[in-house]
């Protein structure tokens, strides 16, 4: 099967301001969170993706399709073709119904205004949007607007998913919903999705794989389960008795507590050089029992913040 | 909760052949015009382009009634008799008769009906996509930003020529039923090549501008303010200059309706001299300054499309 991704060197300049530097990527098909703070040069991939604009130098492919060249090139629109993009803005065209959104959608995307009719109805079905379809869109909720958008991305069966922000405005359960949806789509349904959000939850919730860009550079590529498992100085730790002298002394000893999940549970990063047996001899001297202590994962959002801030 | 499994069993995959992008324009067109279609106000001012084309449509049947069935009979009127033909004489300034000014005169008076249904699409067509953001969703998908321009064009084409160039071949085929059916539409081919013309530069012209105009200032009241700038204020300097101060005749240019109007007459091949109100500028000279102001809004256009972000 062909890579969903694959970057050579890729660079892209805005005059003197360089958005993107070299990168170098590949992904297999599946589902991928691209991550970033602000100005990291996400929305600059995402464009590029997308064949909005050309890379400056280097090359790369989506699905095999080629990146490059003008936005308006028919390589570009055979390249559109393979994304269904859910933008962040609201993008609904205010006066038409559901159905009649989605299929101005598939048109768009080049479908017969026949199959176009039949799959926005089958669509909107299939994330139940099935009684607001006669609905003009304006008068939709939040969760119903997200839903419908996605609707829009999904007409023509595309084989990837783009989907920026697709939580954004929605309360918990709409966004639980929306996830659950995205992760299936991608499991179930064998569409490869790139994710690009804000929301590290987001991302551990659906994907499988993280791209972390920042300041214009890849800084981390792979599954969440090894860039979050590498780390060996994060312990769960678990005590009975008085915690707060054994928790003094641990910190005193240059033991940072990450979380607090209880009197006595804690989510700890230990310095370097530390050995299990501190734990044993700490709980000793202060009188409490160790009942549970283990090898704790870095979480996504620790991954994050440490890679942005390095 | 849209995720569920007994749900998602639902999905079926699509396998069929996409089309050109050609083909999403025409999708844009008839969105654009079931947007309009919804809308009271636009069924209000169809309405009056109706009457302004059923006063031709009688008239000219009124004319040709009045001149073959009673051209010469009178009726006392305080114990004068008047001639029944004089009645229709203040229809001769309209030219009721299937001639060139016909069609000229006819297509004037739906262009008032026309210039405020056009000043209140353009928000509703194209302002509602930068005001509201649609425009990501059109841009996202595999056509060209030229495409989102013509499909646009072609919805506010659609609605020009329903209200001008439809009627105005009704008008020409009534002409021929009226008259001799057997030699006027052969003699007569030219004028409806000239009707023909005159719509197309009308569609052209007017669609650009809405858009252009759209794209600027988005929102329907600034929208409807512009345009009566436009055809009525500018209309009104121009008679003012030309009629008042005696100014040159080039003055008129300024007038964009007028240009259209020479343009249009120039289509239907009609003899400058007989074109009111005199002074007029030239033909030739009309036709550059529409081709100038469909250059401008292609130009605008170019660069405001090109400058929309789709991933912010």
């Amino acid at each position: 099967m062909s890579a969903l991704l694959e970057l050579e060197n890729l660079t892209r300049t805005f005059g003197a301001f360089t958005a993107l530097h070299d990168i170098t990527l590949s992904l297999p098909p599946g589902r991928v969170g691209l991550l970033g703070p602000n100005g990291a040069g996400k929305s600059t991939l995402l464009k590029i993706l997308m064949g909005l604009i050309p890379p400056t130098s280097g090359r790369g492919r989506v699905l095999d399709q080629e990146l490059g060249g003008d936005r308006d090139s028919a390589g570009n629109w055979r390249l559109r073709r393979l994304i269904g993009f859910m933008p962040e803005a609201e993008a609904l065209v205010p006066g038409l119904t559901g159905v009649e959104y989605v299929t101005l959608a598939g048109e768009l995307y080049g479908m017969p205004r026949r199959d176009a009719q039949r799959r926005a109805h089958e669509v909107l079905s299939f994330l139940e949007l099935e009684e607001a379809r006669y609905r003009r869109v304006e008068e939709y909720s939040a969760g119903m607007r997200q839903r419908v958008k996605l609707a829009q991305a999904l007409v023509h069966d595309p084989p990837v998913l783009l989907l920026d922000e697709p939580t954004s405005g929605l309360d918990p359960a709409g966004r639980d919903a929306m996830l659950r949806l995205v992760k299936t789509l991608g499991a179930d349904h064998g569409k490869s999705v790139i994710l690009s959000t804000h929301l590290l939850a987001d991302v551990e919730a659906v994907c499988e794989r993280v791209v972390i860009v920042a300041g214009g550079r890849v800084r981390r590529v792979g599954t969440v389960a090894e860039l979050c498992g590498r780390r060996d100085d994060r312990y769960r730790v678990r005590v009975d008795g008085d915690p707060a002298g054994f928790r003094d002394d641990l910190e005193t000893e240059g033991v940072h507590v990450l979380g607090e999940f209880g009197p006595g549970d804690w989510r700890v990063a230990v310095p370097r050089g530390w050995t299990n047996l501190a734990f044993f001899k700490l709980a000793e001297v202060n009188g409490v029992v160790v009942r549970a202590l283990t090898r704790d994962d870095e979480t996504l959002e620790e991954l994050f913040l440490r890679t942005v801030n390095a | 909760m849209p995720a569920q499994t007994d749900t998602l069993l639902r999905y079926r995959p699509w396998r069929g052949t996409l089309r050109g992008p050609g083909w999403a324009a025409a999708a844009m067109a008839r969105a654009s015009v079931t947007l309009l279609a919804r809308r009271r106000l636009y069924w209000g001012l169809f309405a009056l382009v109706l009457l302004v084309f059923f006063f031709f449509f009688y008239g000219q049947y009124l004319v040709v009634w009045i001149t073959t069935q009673t051209a010469d009979d009178t009726v006392l009127i305080g114990g004068v008799k008047v001639p029944v033909a004089n009645f229709t004489k203040f229809l001769d300034r309209l030219a009721l008769n299937g001639t060139d000014h016909t069609f000229g005169n006819f297509i004037w008076f739906e262009g008032y009906v026309v210039v405020i249904l056009l000043a209140l699409a353009g928000s509703v067509l194209v302002g509602n996509d930068f005001h509201h953001g649609s425009l990501p969703f059109y841009l996202a998908k595999p056509i060209g930003r030229w495409h989102y321009v013509l499909g646009k064009c072609l919805g506010i084409g659609i609605v020009i020529n329903l209200a001008t160039t439809v009627p105005a071949v009704a008008l020409w085929v009534e002409a021929g039923l009226l008259y001799d059916w057997q030699t006027y539409y052969f003699d007569n081919l030219d004028l409806l090549a000239g009707v023909l013309g005159y719509g197309l530069v009308l569609t052209v012209t007017l669609s650009l501008l809405v858009v252009a105009t759209a794209v600027w200032v988005r929102q329907t009241v600034p929208m409807v303010m512009v345009w009566m700038g436009l055809f009525v204020l500018l209309r009104l300097l121009a008679g003012w200059l030309v009629d008042g101060l005696k100014a040159d005749p080039e003055w008129r240019l300024i007038d964009l309706w007028n240009d259209l109007y020479l343009v249009g007459l120039w289509c239907l091949q009609a003899d400058p001299a007989t074109v009111r109100p005199q002074p007029q500028p030239a033909y030739w000279q009309a036709a550059v300054v529409v081709a100038g102001v469909c250059g401008a809004c292609a130009g605008y256009l170019r660069r405001r499309v090109q400058a929309v972000e789709i991933i912010g």
